[in-house]
């Protein structure tokens, strides 16, 4: 107990210089410990759904609004680096970034409707969207070749640089990827943006009248959550070098979505956590991989049941007051009904 | 003709959603919740079946009780993971908790049922009349039989009885009925397993008029479900059972226009739409706020 304070305080002392640590740790991985290519191709995973699964922490954990749609801005960003790619011969790093544009444009047009829905209603408008997307893929096969999918896609180059797939430069490009969103959402979330995000998950009406304008924050939200997706997306497609509307079903956004929970909301560090564990828990169960699923939900449900905030979940949400009360099992039953 | 045999078709198909419209409204208006199990228990109504007529030979209302039963108990299940716990939480957390036990049900079902689709045995021996140039299966008169008995005998439920009273009390306020010594946890219970078991008898009907029935038929139509409630304002049992309809004859109408790989994208397209342009329902007339 007493070491564990005594981390805690070195760590709220030396928070930047641990994290920039853990960073260096991290990319120190493929020369250490990680030597064959299936771990590196398991480690460069983490390192794409941690920024997948931050993405979606800036929507579901900030904000507090409830998408079930990531795979859809990922696909997004996937198939606008593949297609331009494949048809109109666009260079990779051109593709990469108008992915990630694409993506965020998507997430403005689904931010439009946010402005009058909320709660369920917003839930299932982002549930069916990924799922039109996903159709889309599936039958515009004159663009998208359907459910094959665009193959043989080229590696990513970038000023001449080519980062060759399944390597440790992939790694080490996701990595600086994630390290740069990190940063980027760490300043955000410092600012007056990001206060606002909270205090829309917070209370909408309360944020409402303290002069917070809701309808633009909100869209704002979705745009960035969108783009860092789309990020990933893009990351995924030069990664496999292959696409196929299979890689974004809805099955695929509630992964994403059981990690960002797991691994706990409204904090930065919970996505990566998430990302990492759930992963690493489907490559320790690949002898039972009929059951991943399965473990997927189990862990979903255990979640909620034990800590709706997560492993590493933001202390001061709504989410992490409730689990406060059933752990105390005081005042719970007397709450009034919260309508959040 | 082939218009009025689309037709014909559209009322019998629209039929069986409207009875999954009904469940799916009832368990989002009393339990408050809104529930992505639905779909699963309408497998597990149409798996029961499919495994218990391998045993004994059921008829129709045997097998629609059997649907029904089996479908509630996994309600109860439902009722105790995802709800009863969470009532007084942020909606997410149950939210996301119904995610994981669709997923669950659905992939426990698939390990032990088989992934491969399963043709339903032969509860109904199809004879098919004509009418005039139209023709009609005896299939879909006992499906429509069946869709009318039950809602009849729902409406009675809901209206006549002590615990119909109940139940549309906790539907409207929880505060309230808590209030007169209603007790919630207990009645939503009831409602939530009522509407899953209408989901169950669904499910054995549409295995019985598709003649096939799989591990992942759920997910389809829990996502129609849904659409048919958004349609009807996911409060309203009527306007939900009017969407069901409406929605199972359009799609009969239009395979005679679309090819049917677009008749699904077709669906969620109107169910963007219809909660971009108006969210609280095609038949409910807009509160003044």
């Amino acid at each position: 107990m007493r070491y564990g304070i005594k981390v805690k305080e070195l760590y709220a002392q030396h928070k930047r210089l641990a994290i920039i640590l853990c960073f260096v740790l991290a990319a120190l991985l493929p020369l250490t410990v990680v030597k064959t290519s299936y771990a590196l191709g398991v480690a460069t995973k983490m390192v794409i759904y941690a920024i997948a699964a931050s993405g979606l922490n800036i929507i579901n954990g900030y904000s507090g609004q409830t998408n079930l749609g990531m795979a859809a801005f990922l696909g997004i960003g996937a198939y606008t680096a593949g297609i331009l790619w494949y048809r109109l011969g666009v260079p990779t790093a051109a593709g990469f970034i108008l992915g990630v544009l694409a993506a965020g444009l998507l997430g403005f047009i689904l931010s439009l409707p946010t402005r009058r829905l909320y709660g369920t209603y917003l839930t299932i408008l982002t549930l069916g969207f990924s799922e039109v997307i996903r159709m889309i893929f599936v039958n515009w096969t004159s663009v998208t070749n359907g459910v094959m999918g665009i193959t043989n896609i080229d590696n990513l180059s970038l000023f001449g640089l080519t980062v060759q797939t399944g390597t440790k430069q992939y790694f080490w490009f996701a990595l600086i990827f994630l390290a740069l969103v990190l940063f980027v959402l760490s300043r955000l979330l410092n600012s007056r943006i990001g206060r606002a995000w909270i205090s829309i998950r917070e209370g909408e009406e309360a944020a409402l009248s303290l002069g917070v304008e809701v309808a633009k924050y909100k869209s704002l939200n979705f745009v960035v959550g969108a783009m860092i997706g789309g990020l990933a997306g893009c990351l995924i497609t030069f990664y496999y070098r292959q696409i196929s509307p299979d890689l974004f079903t809805l099955d695929e956004g509630f992964n994403i979505l059981a990690m960002t929970i797991v691994g706990g909301s409204g904090t930065l560090i919970g996505p990566i956590v998430g990302s990492v564990f759930v992963l690493f828990l489907t490559e320790i169960l690949r002898f039972a991989s009929r059951y991943r699923l399965v473990v997927y939900a189990i862990l979903i449900i255990g979640t909620m049941w034990i800590n709706p905030a997560g492993i590493a979940g933001a202390k001061n949400s709504s989410a992490a007051q409730y689990s406060l009360h059933i752990f105390q099992r005081k005042g719970a039953k007397q709450n009034a009904e919260s309508d959040s | 003709m082939y218009v009025l045999q689309q037709i014909l078709n559209g009322i019998c198909q629209g039929g069986i959603y409207a009875l999954i419209a009904v469940g799916y409204t009832l368990i989002v208006g009393i339990v408050g919740l809104i529930t992505f199990v639905y779909g699963e228990t309408l497998m597990i109504g149409a798996m029961s079946v499919l495994f218990l007529y391998k045993v004994v030979k059921l008829n129709i209302v045997a097998a629609a009780v059997v649907a029904f039963f089996s479908s509630a108990i996994v309600g109860v299940f439902v009722h105790k993971v995802c709800y009863s716990r969470f009532m007084n939480a942020p909606r997410h957390i149950s939210l996301l908790c119904t995610i994981g036990c669709s997923m669950l049900l659905k992939n426990l079902a698939q390990i032990y049922c088989g992934v491969e689709q399963k043709k339903m045995p032969g509860i109904i021996k199809v004879r098919s009349f004509d009418i005039g140039g139209l023709y009609i299966t005896n299939t879909q008169l006992i499906i429509m039989a069946t869709v009318i008995v039950v809602c009849i005998g729902l409406s009675l439920f809901l209206y006549k009885t002590k615990i119909g009273l109940r139940l549309r009390a906790v539907s409207q306020d929880k505060t309230a009925s808590r209030l007169v010594g209603i007790s919630v946890e207990r009645d939503t219970l009831i409602g939530n397993c009522i509407g899953t078991g209408l989901g169950g008898i669904a499910g054995v009907l549409i295995a019985l008029y598709l003649n096939t029935t799989s591990a992942t038929m759920g997910t389809m139509f829990g996502f129609k479900a849904m659409i048919f409630c958004v349609l009807g304002g996911l409060q309203s049992v009527v306007g939900a059972a009017i969407g069901g309809f409406v929605i199972g004859i359009v799609e009969n109408l239009g395979i005679m226009f679309l090819s049917t790989t677009y008749r699904d994208l077709f669906s969620f397209v109107f169910l963007v739409l219809a909660l971009m342009i108006r969210p609280e329902g095609l038949f409910v007339r807009r509160r003044k706020q």
